[in-house]
């Protein structure tokens, strides 16, 4: 398998597409809570779509920045599922959706407090020894402009990167959108990414509220990406290098050569960058 | 007041809002004003519930039309939201909720299509599992077979009713526009052989036979339990009929 570059989210409905495709560097990615069954069509697909792809799993529902620590079987659930499908990446992200016993399937925000990096490391390293893996932690997309957080976001990501040895999914769409809706500069927060710290890229499609008189944007993961994310993308992969680059799409869902023709133009970006100074010492010392 | 930095009443409060009651959350919202972003966050949350019920009860989704059954998920996941974070089987006890479900009682069948649409979820997520063919009992001496007991797939579902609720289900289903319930016992079969999941009426003499084999019943003890409480059933046909639909994994 060739080193991954640009790869699409995963829907069964894509699973014969998938694996039929040759595109090199293709990978594909999704949400294990998808995938928690004992067995059927839904894990043989994706068994299929594994053995000529690599595939990353990317989680929704650890309530990572929820006050309690994460849920001892779902933990115990996706160890089994990393150790069927050996995934290059595995993430998460920063955000809650469990309180209580009961779940609300999304991803909740919270303050950025030190209290708040206190739990949120104690967390991660949980799902990190767990996995007995590094994990990429995802910045959300964020609606409520919220008091009481003592740091910014890349700051407190940051801070969670130096505390337990993560890696950052960087979600640019959801960073372009977190700064129309909370009044922010999406090129400045790219600019603050600890670059070495990056360990894939998110790119989405963003639409506005239809609800009356609602200013915000919402990540709908249901269009294509639009073109001010495809420029913070091209700033962004020209500072810091290559990154395995993942299209998002989950409702309005396209057919397959629709979505790879969008995945293509990530993957050109990606081959057009100049070799990175960081990979020419690495490949110097190799030698 | 709860300090800004309590995680724990963040929650808690948050929590609360998304239900409709956001007097709690004040503390952490901008003053003299009801944010659009809390109604993203409901809308969401109540829409990623939603649409698993959706997945999970395409045929109540069907019959009743999408403005019905929306309303009637959304009142259901209010009541009984996801206590685990994958959705892949939420909602198992929607159809019992049904039946309680006041605006649901000119449709009295529904708890039932309910029952009959989550038998084909368990089916698609159940376990894997060789399936025995016709050839792999004709390999057996027909003098041993009556001794033999069958092991049900794990993808294997029925139900019985007293009504003609499966026929319905499965006329749905084939996205037939007339539906007609008859006024007989019916039972039906849910089963997964290679190429998919298959779903077929069966004699409802097949469920106690099925029962007894899942009991661990010997093949000669479930003939004989299926001819005791019918005794009409041509067992023969009923046991050809279910290793045909892939309903048995082995032979022990």
């Amino acid at each position: 398998m060739a080193t991954p570059s640009a790869g699409l989210g995963l829907k069964p409905k894509h699973f014969r597409d998938a694996a039929a495709c040759p595109a090199a560097g293709l990978w594909f990615e999704v949400h294990p809570e998808n995938y928690l069954c004992d067995g059927g069509p839904r894990l043989a697909g994706l068994t299929a779509v594994r053995e000529v792809h690599p595939l990353s799993l990317h989680g929704v529902g650890l309530s990572l920045a929820g006050d309690e620590p994460p849920d001892r079987a779902h933990l115990k659930a996706l160890r089994r599922l990393a150790d069927r499908f050996e995934p290059f990446l595995v993430s998460e992200h920063l955000a809650w959706s469990r309180r209580g016993g009961a779940y609300h399937p999304d991803l909740l925000p919270f303050p950025r407090t030190m209290s708040a990096l206190v739990r949120i490391t104690d967390n991660v390293d949980a799902m990190q020894t767990a996995l007995g893996r590094r994990v990429l932690i995802e910045n959300p997309s964020l609606y409520l402009d919220l008091r009481g957080h003592e740091m910014s976001e890349i700051e407190f990501l940051s801070e969670l990167v130096r505390r337990t040895g993560c890696g950052l999914l960087l979600d640019v769409n959801n960073v372009f959108v977190s700064c129309a809706n909370l009044g922010g500069d999406a090129e400045a927060y790219l600019d603050a990414v600890p670059a070495e710290a990056v360990g894939e890229i998110h790119l989405a499609g963003h639409e506005r509220d239809a609800r009356p008189r609602s200013p915000l944007l919402i990540d709908t993961h249901g269009a294509p990406v639009a073109p001010e994310v495809w420029a913070l993308y091209r700033r962004l992969v020209h500072r810091i290098g290559s990154r395995p680059t993942l299209i998002e799409r989950d409702d309005e869902l396209p057919q397959f050569p629709k979505l790879m023709a969008e995945r293509d133009i990530a993957d050109a970006v990606l081959q057009s960058l100049a070799p990175h100074p960081d990979r020419e010492i690495a490949h110097a010392c190799a030698q | 007041m709860p300090a800004l930095n309590d995680l724990a009443a963040f929650q808690d409060a948050f929590a609360g809002a998304l239900i409709g009651e956001p007097t709690k959350l004040t503390p952490w919202l901008a003053p003299d004003e009801t944010p659009p972003g809390l109604a993203v966050y409901r809308g969401s949350t109540t829409s990623g519930m939603i649409d698993a019920l959706e997945a999970n009860y395409p045929t109540v989704l069907q019959i009743v039309g999408r403005d019905w059954f929306r309303a009637a998920a959304g009142r259901f996941a209010a009541e009984h939201p996801p206590t685990e974070p994958s959705l892949l089987a939420y909602g198992a006890a929607f159809g019992a909720w049904l039946e309680h479900f006041a605006p649901s009682a000119d449709l009295p069948y529904l708890p039932g299509i309910a029952r009959l649409d989550r038998l084909w979820t368990e089916a698609l997520f159940a376990a894997d599992a060789p399936v025995l063919n016709a050839c792999d009992f004709a390999a057996i001496p027909p003098a041993r077979l009556p001794f033999l007991r069958v092991c049900v797939h794990p993808a294997v579902r029925w139900a019985v009713f007293d009504q003609g609720l499966p026929g319905l289900w499965l006329a749905s289903r084939a996205g037939d526009s007339e539906l007609e319930i008859e006024d007989t016992p019916q039972a039906m079969l849910v089963t997964r052989p290679a190429t998919g999941i298959e779903t077929r009426l069966i004699a409802p003499a097949a469920t106690t036979f099925l029962k007894a084999c899942v009991g661990g019943k010997h093949l000669h003890r479930a003939t004989a339990d299926t001819l005791a409480r019918h005794t009409e059933a041509e067992v023969s046909r009923i046991f050809a009929g279910l290793i045909g639909a892939g309903a048995f994994t082995a032979l022990r």
